[in-house]
């Protein structure tokens, strides 16, 4: 009976997930759900991101956490619109809570969403949400054995952001044998190896963005 | 699904013990693991490379067994 429930709990999430990304496909939009542990620097990448490309592009965000808006006060600091989804315990966000949140959204001025999902390298990554593509942020600090010990998320992503390597000299982390390892697991990954510190490597995630954006845009012109 | 907080289809996950025939070296061990790896639906491999014996850690539900071996097969590797 579990097994089953939780079956049917996956299916009905796909079809929401089918509809938010419809919808937003409808007014080509881009949708990214990020994802990474907590600390992982997921919020701070925001923040640069937001700082460094929001003359180009008109972004939004929808922050997920447990508890709290502390990170959907950083990014209202920046001066994007963004909304906070508290799960009250729940480990991801799912398709529901996106939808729940949409009508908070002007969808009309809008060329990047970006959903930052609650900090867990297990559970979102089997819950689609309506986005075009995940992207996981894995810090220094967390060390090179993470994409082989979480593989599933990392097949997942279309791009891994390797964030805070101005504290590689501090660590053993191996870049070139966690960069191997995460190819080993999804071929055709992007890798940007970033600091949101210092601003090391960020022009490598910014062009893989705003490409993203270009060719969905592309596609629905073309559609 | 999660074992920690029962969301999700990871437990759907099935772990298969094969031998793999022909491998000679250690290295073409770890080459047969990354080409496997690199499978939709394979999560972990691990081959002994003194006989062959392979544990596969795979999602059904997104790469069937045959793939598998058919993926071995392809790269000059008999199956047991």
């Amino acid at each position: 009976m579990e097994v089953k429930v939780m079956k049917n709990i996956l299916e009905k999430n796909e079809i929401i997930a089918a509809e938010n990304n419809a919808l937003f496909s409808k007014h080509g939009i881009f949708v990214l759900n990020l994802l990474g542990s907590p600390g992982s620097g997921k919020t701070s990448l925001l923040e640069r991101t937001i700082e460094d490309l929001k003359d180009e592009l008109r972004l939004t965000v929808i922050e997920g956490d447990l508890f709290t808006s502390k990170d959907a006060e950083r990014i209202a600091r920046q001066g994007v619109p963004v909304v906070q989804i508290n799960t009250c315990g729940g480990c991801h966000l799912d398709a529901g809570m996106v939808r729940g949140v949409i009508n908070e959204l002007n969808l009309n001025a809008l060329d990047l969403l970006i959903i930052e999902n609650v900090g867990n390298l297990v559970c979102p990554a089997e819950f689609n949400i309506g986005e075009d593509a995940k992207a996981v942020v894995l810090s220094i600090t967390e060390g090179d054995d993470k994409p082989l010990k979480y593989p599933l998320i990392f097949k997942q992503a279309g791009i891994v952001i390797i964030n805070k390597i101005d504290l590689l000299p501090y660590t053993n982390f191996d870049m070139a044998g966690a960069q191997e390892d995460i190819f080993n697991i999804n071929p055709s990954i992007a890798i940007a190896s970033v600091s949101c510190r210092s601003g090391e490597g960020l022009a490598s995630w910014y062009k893989w963005l705003k490409q993203q954006v270009v060719t969905k845009k592309g596609l629905i012109n073309r559609a | 699904m999660c074992t920690a907080c029962k969301c999700g289809s990871q437990s759907d996950n099935e772990r298969i013990t094969i031998i793999i025939k022909g491998i000679n070296t250690s290295s073409s061990a770890k080459t047969i693991e990354k080409t496997l790896l690199g499978m939709p639906g394979v999560m972990h491999v691990h081959i002994h490379a003194h006989d062959g014996q392979t544990i596969i850690d795979y999602n059904p539900a997104r790469t069937s067994l045959d793939d598998i071996t058919q993926r071995l097969e392809s790269a000059g590797y008999h199956v047991q």
